[in-house]
């Protein structure tokens, strides 16, 4: 099997090698590094806070204004124990979100900590932000977009036909007065014996459009006026887009240096140098070296992090759940409710992509708007669709999509996503990471035991509003002296509860 | 004292010589690993074909090979709907309610349907006849039996189905021009819909008729029932109404007259304000209803006749009965008891004889038993025997042109099958509505094939007014149609079966009720009104005579069926082989059960070879006028003597090689009972019998506890039911005061415990198969059962026992020595049986866990013990430490693996599988998991409702199947829970609790009404 931006094990020993000689050099960054910060923001914070806004905790987007570094590192590690000191402001934060207490984050170091308040405050360098794509349009069009998008875009296009006709340049062919007669009710107007009205209503087989009353006469000159102007293209190829090319654990080139510069001591002490101390001391070296490496590869079996394979469809997270904010509940429907999460059939995708056939989206060099487009064309080839004539191809032989599963527990070990979701109210990303970020997805957690059971030590049951915790919940709160229960503490760590 | 009874699994335990018994008792794993083989000669090993050199390179190798083959992991595709059906959420089951109808079983079910794969039968409480049997909980490994043909069938050819109806319409047209005659023969199928299509195809072609047949046959009960009440039906018994029960032959337990009768049997067997129902059983052979009965009098064919007789003359006639002999003697004390009962007696007979069976609806009659129902009457088991005669004489005088079959196999099942195969020659046009090429299909010119109740639509009336409904619950699997559908097809209709139903439904069953309401419910009930039942003048003297003058012959042979394989058609099913049989415990057999004296008379043993197998002696058994060669011979206790029975339903020439297994018994059947004579043959049968496997170290006197209602009434607990005392400081304490142990706090949350009430276990084993299904038991083979390497996590252990006690040993001074075994009657003579259902006791102490170096299994805070596979190394140490002996080991890969070629070997029966249970890899050991796939399912919906768990919610597989509510579950730290109000009932004990293990199993000691006045 190919696969795209696999770390082998080459890497992977490189990776493990560099990793030693930053340890032996202590090449440590002095300053808060923005990339590991959000790993850490996105594997202990995001599931109770966002940058720019309130979710379970405050939005914490420049929280460093707000308050100092001294406060933040002893908040997060142990706010509890802040409190208990007596500090006005931690007692008011916890009075304001309900007496709710932060989990305390004592293994997070003092530099880890730093990472994350670095992601706080935004991107660290000018970012290759979408400015180039805004463009100063009349607020107007602006506005008309937006309500074209809410009430339009289901059955109309600017450019060609859907369900209805294409609307671009409509104020061309009709004048204002009767525009906005038929989008308000165009029933109304048939009924007036309006001739344009009976023609258009029997060209598109005698389905009437939805009327719109509650469109105001300014809302639909705004929508008009954007029908005029249409999109903008894109105005080029955004540079720095590539994420896609870049390995995700980058090998500084130093590490190149170093190890050749190792490597050629070693070779220089064995073939050149007749100093026998230095050739034991390379061995020893050596054999210490090949053992580490050997026993990280050895311990990597079978753990498939960062498993990026290439699906048969380019299908992109960053585009549905990033640009996009689909809730991932919405293709994912059965994780609230089943063990699996539930790869969506067809005819979900079919929701959205029987009105989206193009993409016009932001692109990259390596993925332009007609891979894009092909890829939109794959989902049409599996359940027989026909985007010229909108309508689904009588007798098709649907295929189904082989995708290429990307978490594979092993037989012996039992997931419940409702458990976890539903039950447990833990975050998607918690477990799969940025996944609105992922242009194709990878596994982002190592789905280890020792992953698991770290998080079911450290995780708080939330047993508000469940009656199904009330009882035990008091009686264990009593018995362990806590106010919180971990999963641990309910049963959480039991052989039996996941392998049977 | 009751409890003090010697209890025996096996007559090898009689035997003061035996060392077998002693080496069973001391070793969980009775063969040591096969070294000697290879390192005990030193000149074969230097020989062999694997030098040490060898050795060392396939290790070097395969360890490379293996590390290297883990470095990629295997592409897994993950392949989603293209159009997700709205009622499928992938991990979550459905659940249909339908209803099983094969001829033989009849009941209620709701089926587990998981991403559109049926993978367990449940009973569907709800209904009246939601009951399910051992039978019923396998048949759905029968849906992937990989016999099942894959399409129809012309002239022994793979075709399709435009050729099968173009060429059987061409023969229809011809028939119904010349008006040739049609029959259709089937099971019983009890559908209204099937009658009323087979009526509607008389209206086209004109001169058909329907017989029905049944293999095991009800036709005795069915003509006396039509004698005395003009209609041919069975009347429906409510045992639980019943104070005394006399069954003369009557296995009502097992499958009688259709069977389901157990539940309300059990109803009545629980002492309640110190009344209990009294059974009291007459009968040659050891059935189910006899083991389980209060009283079993030994009597052979010809007496139970007899008995019938005396039963009659004294109740309805009002004669006096004499006591010159011991059936007599219990006949008179029995006729006592049910005098004194009244109306509150009933008496019921399994004599397949029709004097017999009229004699048993008058005596009824006469004590105007509340138990018995003549009114709301079963459709179940309603084959004509006279009508199948007649129709064999007719096929073989050529006065049949087309024979369609239906749910039947009359070639295997027919004592004169090959008459009716030479018969079927004759017919012109024989169509056989088969699902696998069995001995009939093969005979039929066509076979259109039809899929299993799992695929089908149907319809059924198990007793008068009580309709149900079959649903699909799967897209059929092959290329099958409809025996309903091809019906339609062929008078000319271009319906779907499924419309007709819903119209014929619509329009005479559902009154204007709801068609999705019935189909969702499964059943639905019509009330029948007041109904007129005449009672007909019948010559009942002449009946009592015939009977009195039942022929006396040296040996009697009768035919039985077995509660795994019942009439043979789920012979495929290697689920039904492997289950033993609750009681001669041996499984994949057949046998002739003959008792100890006749036995040796005959020069015929049984013994048990080194490795506590046993062995037995072949016989030839000349009756009927067949001779049936080289059948194995079972000693079994209780047996009659005189008397001998052999199981119907094995011996099918059309299985696989592996389920070819026994004899086949029809040729023996079809009446009362045969004149037999028996020689013994060469060779020796080895038997795959588990009775001595998984002994209890000797404990056997301890681990079971019963006592009669005499004493359970008058005498205090503790002399019933004492709890063990220790001696602590010098004092006796009890249990709780003394243990080795921390306790574990287990009064948080929830914690699950299993309650059996042995009073109303009737070993039926539906509980064996439905942990078989739910937990994706592997199935061995008969030889690995041989050895003792059965998978079952559950077993119903059978004890043997008589009314010596240790006391009376005692004073009678024989205790301890032969003789006190010899006094406690030769085991041929009348033993007692008791069952004990036992699977892993979830010790809250549990001696497997101290054992275990990898820490395998483990204790749960909500009182399961738990076994994790991944961690096991397979040391055995847990087993050997179990004073319980339910652990079983994986000796060997059971799926996938040719060498165990059963379901788990093809694709097909793997779709049974458990998708929440893993399949156990080769070298672990598992057990009894107290079904934690159930209870965490159970408890992640009630969180996901935001609720607490509501009584009666948590299930395993057993407590689930069990018909009689003997098993019950839940959570015993919720103080209103049904199980935590029976773990303080007076009766309640657990096994061996001297040991300490404190299980989380626990027993309601068996109650036996042995009160003869």
């Amino acid at each position: 099997m190919k696969v795209l931006l696999q770390s082998n094990s080459l890497k992977k020993i490189l990776a493990s090698l560099s990793f030693l000689f930053l340890l032996s050099f202590s090449i440590s960054a002095q300053e808060g590094d923005y990339a590991n910060g959000k790993k850490l923001f996105n594997a202990n914070c995001a599931a109770c806070h966002k940058l720019d806004k309130k979710l379970i905790g405050p939005a914490l987007g420049g929280v460093t204004d707000r308050r100092d570094n001294e406060w933040l590192q002893a908040w997060i590690k142990d706010n509890n124990a802040l409190r208990a000191s007596g500090d006005q402001d931690a007692i008011d934060i916890f009075n304001e979100y309900n007496g709710m207490p932060m989990t305390a984050y004592p293994q997070l170091s003092e530099q880890d900590i730093n990472d994350i308040l670095v992601y706080t405050n935004g991107e660290p360098e000018e970012a290759p932000a979408t400015a180039a794509l805004t463009q100063e349009v009349d607020p107007k069009v602006a506005e008309g977009k937006k309500l074209y998008q809410v009430h339009c875009a289901s059955c109309h296009k600017l450019d060609k036909k859907l369900i209805g006709p294409a609307l671009g340049n409509v104020a061309d062919r009709r004048s204002m007065e009767w525009l906005k007669a038929w989008i308000k009710d165009n029933n109304a107007l048939r009924a007036s014996g309006d001739q344009d009205a009976i023609d258009i209503f029997n060209e598109y087989n005698g389905m009437p459009m939805t009327a719109f009353p509650q469109l105001s006469d300014e809302d639909i000159e705004a929508i008009i006026a954007y029908t005029s102007v249409g999109d903008v293209a894109p105005a080029a190829t955004v540079a720095g887009e590539e994420v896609i090319a870049q390995p995700r654990h980058p090998i500084p080139w130093m590490t190149y240096v170093v190890i050749l510069a190792i490597a050629g001591l070693v070779a220089w002490i064995y073939f050149v140098s007749d100093n026998g101390f230095l050739k034991i001391a390379a061995t020893i070296f050596v054999l210490i070296l090949v053992g580490y490496i050997g026993l990280n590869a050895l311990m990597d079996l079978g753990i498939d992090q960062d498993y990026q394979p290439i699906q048969p469809i380019a299908f992109s997270h960053k585009i549905h759940a990033g640009d996009n904010k689909i809730d991932c509940q919405y293709c994912h429907s059965t994780a609230k409710h089943s063990k699996h999460s539930g790869i969506p059939s067809v005819n979900v995708c079919m929701n959205c992509h029987k009105s989206i056939a193009e993409y016009n989206g932001p692109v990259t060099s390596e993925r332009d708007k007609e891979f894009y487009d092909a890829e939109i064309q794959k989902i049409y080839d599996a359940i027989g669709w026909d985007p010229e004539n909108l309508a689904y191809i009588e007798g098709y032989e649907q295929k189904p999509i082989q995708w290429v599963r990307i978490h594979n527990l092993p037989d012996f070990a039992y997931f419940n996503h409702a458990q976890h979701v539903t039950a447990g109210g833990i975050a998607c990303q918690k477990c799969h990471g940025p996944v609105e970020e992922m242009e194709d997805m990878y596994q982002y957690s190592p789905l280890t035991m020792g992953w698991c059971i770290e998080c079911h030590r450290e995780t708080s049951v939330d047993l508000k509003g469940n009656d199904y915790y009330a009882k035990i919940h008091a009686q264990l709160a009593d018995k362990y002296g806590v106010e919180k229960v971990t999963i641990a503490q309910i049963g959480g760590l039991e052989c039996g509860k996941c392998h049977y | 004292m009751a409890s003090n009874k010697k209890y025996w699994k096996s007559v090898e335990e009689l035997n003061q010589n035996s060392s077998i018994v002693e080496k069973l008792q001391k070793s969980e794993f009775i063969e040591d690993l096969p070294t000697d083989k290879f390192l005990g000669d030193k000149e074969s090993l230097s020989n062999s074909d694997t030098s040490r050199r060898d050795f060392l390179k396939y290790v070097g190798f395969s360890t490379a090979v293996a590390s290297l083959a883990a470095c990629e992991g295997p592409v897994i595709n993950s392949i989603p709907y293209v159009v997700k059906p709205d009622d499928v959420i992938p991990g979550i089951p459905d659940f249909y309610a339908s209803a099983i109808a094969d001829g033989f079983d009849f009941a209620n079910v709701l089926v587990k349907v998981r991403e559109g794969r049926p993978i367990k039968i449940e009973p569907n409480k709800e209904a009246a006849n939601g009951f399910t049997n051992a039978r019923v909980q396998a048949s759905v490994l029968s849906l992937y039996d990989n016999n099942r043909l894959r399409g129809p069938i012309v002239k022994g050819e793979e075709s399709d189905w435009t050729t099968l109806d173009k060429e059987v319409a061409g023969q229809l047209a011809e028939i119904k021009a010349k008006g040739g005659r049609i029959v259709f023969l089937t099971g019983t199928t009890a559908s209204p819909s099937i009658n009323a299509l087979i009526s509607s195809f008389n209206e086209t072609y004109g001169n058909v008729d329907h017989v029905v047949y049944d293999a095991v046959s009800e036709d005795a009960a069915l003509n006396a029932f039509e004698k005395m009440y003009g209609h041919r039906a069975l009347p429906d018994y409510h045992f639980d109404k019943a104070e005394v029960i006399v069954s003369v032959a009557a296995d009502f337990l097992g499958d009688w007259q259709g069977g389901n009768f157990s539940a309300g049997y059990a109803a009545g067997r629980k002492p309640k304000n110190g009344k209990m129902s009294r059974l009291i059983q007459f009968e040659s052979n050891m059935s189910l209803t006899g083991a389980n009965a209060d009283k079993r009098v030994i009597a052979k064919p010809s007496e139970q006749m007899k008995v019938m007789q005396m039963l009659y003359a004294s109740i309805v006639e009002g004669k006096s009965v004499g006591n010159a002999t011991p059936v007599e003697d219990a006949v008179q004390k029995a006729l006592a008891q049910i005098k004194k009962a009244g109306n509150n007696a009933v008496v019921v007979t399994g004599i397949q004889d029709e004097n017999a069976q009229l004699l048993a609806l008058a005596i009824n009659h006469a004590l105007q038993s509340q138990a018995i129902d003549v009114v709301s009457t079963k459709n179940v088991r309603m084959g004509d025997a006279a009508k199948v005669d007649q129709l064999v004489k007719d096929m073989n005088s050529g006065a049949v042109s087309a024979l369609f079959l239906y749910n039947t196999n009359p070639a295997y099942t027919l004592p004169n099958g090959t008459a009716f195969a030479e018969g079927l020659k004759k017919v012109g046009l024989s169509v056989n509505f088969a699902s696998i090429m069995d001995q009939t299909a093969e005979l039929c010119q066509y076979v259109a094939t039809a899929p299993h109740y799992l695929e089908s639509w149907g319809d059924v009336e198990i007793k008068k007014g009580h309709y149900s409904l079959m649903q699909p619950t799967i897209h059929p699997l092959f290329n099958t149609r409809q025996f309903q559908d091809t019906l339609l097809k062929w008078t000319g209709s271009d319906q779907s079966y499924y419309d007709y139903l819903k119209g014929m439904w619509q329009t005479n069953i559902l009154g204007g009720k709801s068609w999705n309401k019935a189909l969702h419910d499964g059943s639905f009930k019509v009330g029948t009104g007041e109904l007129e039942l005449t009672l007909n003048e019948v010559n009942l003297a002449a009946a009592s005579a015939a009977l009195s003058n039942a022929s006396d012959s040296e040996m009697e042979l009768t035919v039985y069926v077995k509660t795994g394989l019942g009439d043979g058609q789920q012979a495929n099913n290697p689920w039904l082989q492997e289950l033993p049989d609750p009681i001669t415990r041996t499984s994949w057999d057949n046998y002739l059960l003959i008792s100890r004296i006749d036995a040796e008379r005959l020069g015929v043993k049984n013994w048990t070879v080194d490795n506590g197998a046993l062995n037995g002696d072949l016989v030839n058994v000349t009756a009927n006028g067949v001779t049936l060669n080289n059948i194995p011979a079972y000693i079994q206790p209780g047996q009659a003597p005189g008397s001998v029975s052999i199981a119907l339903g094995y011996g099918r020439t059309d299985l696989k090689n592996d389920m070819k297994v026994g004899v086949n018994a029809y040729p023996l059947a079809g009446a009362a009972y045969h004149e037999v004579s028996i020689q013994k043959a060469e060779g020796v049968h080895e038997f795959a019998c588990v009775q001595l496997q998984h002994t209890i170290m000797g404990r056997e006197e301890e681990i079971l506890k019963e006592t009669t209602l005499e004493d359970f009434v008058n005498k205090p607990k503790e002399e019933w039911n004492h709890a063990p005392v220790f001696s602590l400081d010098h004092q006796e304490v009890t249990q709780d005061k003394v243990d080795l142990w921390e306790p574990f706090d287990d009064t948080i949350g929830t914690k699950f415990n299993l309650s059996i009430d042995l009073a109303t276990c009737t070993a039926c084993a539906a509980c064996i198969v439905a942990c078989h299904a739910e937990n994706n038991v592997p199935v061995v083979g008969k030889h690995e059962i041989r050895v003792s390497r059965d998978m079952h996590w559950l077993r119903v252990d059978r004890y043997y026992s008589s009314d010596m006690t240790v006391e009376r040993g005692k004073e009678e001074g024989i205790f301890g020595s032969g003789d006190f075994f010899n006094a406690q009657t030769h085991p041929s003579d009348a033993p007692e049986v008791s069952f004990q259902p036992v699977m892993c006791q979830h010790c809250n102490h549990a001696p497997c866990e101290t054992v275990c170096p990898v820490a395998a299994t483990s204790h749960g805070r909500q009182g399961q013990n738990q076994m994790a596979y991944n961690r096991c190394i397979g040391t055995r140490y847990c087993a050997n430490n179990c004073p319980y002996r339910v652990r079983r080991f994986n000796w060997f890969k059971y799926a996938n693996n040719n060498e165990f070629d059963f379901n788990m070997n093809n694709e097909l029966g793997r779709m049974v599988l458990n998708p929440d249970v893993v399949v156990r890899s080769r070298g672990v050991m598992e057990k009894c998991s107290f079904c934690i796939q159930k209870t965490q399912l159970t408890i992640l919906n009630a969180k996901k409702e935001g609720r607490a768990v509501a009584d009666g919610e948590f299930e395993t597989a057993c407590s689930s199947a069990c018909p009689n509510g003997s098993l019950v579950f839940g959570d015993v730290n919720d103080k209103e829970s049904e199980v935590a109000h029976l773990s303080e009932d007076d009766r309640t004990f657990k096994l061996l609790d001297f040991v300490g293990t404190k299980p989380n199993v626990f027993y309601q000691l068996k109650v036996k009404n042995t009160n003869e006045a």
